[in-house]
């Protein structure tokens, strides 16, 4: 899990592929060209941001006619805030016991 | 992107450290069963009772200041200890590599929810 929150963080490390899946998620959906005309981009960048969103599974194509439309998935990032969820309940845990530990150890005698 | 969390533990910047780095103290409050060579480019081996095992190498030791884990998926863990007046505070970073920074974690988050 770890390589595709990877992929997800550095899919969105990028302003311009952040402007550009922002947008399509307010769109709903949209085609390269239509993106490019909301945004100050050519087709062809557009187009590139979104290969690279998809491979992170940020989007997901499909070929409609002649277009190619694109949707938004926000389920990657749902396991981002589950990473940081579970990794800060983890440690939650391990400080509390780490807490109880040095209590223990350094109570009579130290 | 990170998790990070801090204690302050009323014990001596030493015993703290020895908390932190002998692999039989480690076993009372990280893992059940841990080897830990606390050297640079060491090895540590975290079992758990659930059978999870993780394997770390030392990415960084500092003598009662830091120590950096870095485990074998690629993330890191680093331990950073500071004075404090009731004790010594206990700063605990775990990353993942090639993770955008919170910042922006928090500036996609707002579509995912919308």
């Amino acid at each position: 899990m770890g390589d595709r929150v990877g992929a997800v963080f550095a899919a969105l490390a990028d302003p311009s592929r952040r402007y550009v899946v922002e947008r399509l998620a307010s769109l709903g959906r949209a085609t390269p060209t239509e993106l490019a005309g909301e945004l100050p981009m050519t087709r062809q960048a557009v187009a590139k941001h979104l290969a690279t969103l998809e491979l992170a599974g940020l989007v997901h194509s499909r070929r409609e006619g002649r277009n190619t439309v694109y949707r938004p998935d926000p389920t990657p990032l749902r396991d981002a805030t589950a990473w940081m969820e579970r990794v800060g309940a983890e440690w939650d845990d391990r400080l509390a016991a780490l807490a109880r530990h040095v209590a223990e150890h350094g109570a009579p005698g130290r | 992107m990170e998790v990070e969390r801090e204690i302050v533990l009323p014990v001596t910047r030493e015993e703290a450290w020895e908390a932190l780095t002998e692999p039989e103290r480690l076993e009372e409050w990280f893992a059940n069963d841990v080897e830990l060579d606390a050297t640079p480019g060491g090895h540590g081996v975290f079992e758990w009772d659930n059978g999870e095992v993780r394997h770390a190498v030392v990415e960084a030791v500092e003598e009662l200041e830091r120590l950096v884990l870095r485990w074998d998926d690629e993330g890191t863990v680093e331990l950073e200890l500071l004075e404090h007046p009731a004790g010594t505070r206990i700063h605990v970073r775990e990353t993942a590599p090639d993770w955008g920074t919170a910042l922006e974690l928090h500036a996609s988050a707002a579509w995912a929810t919308a």
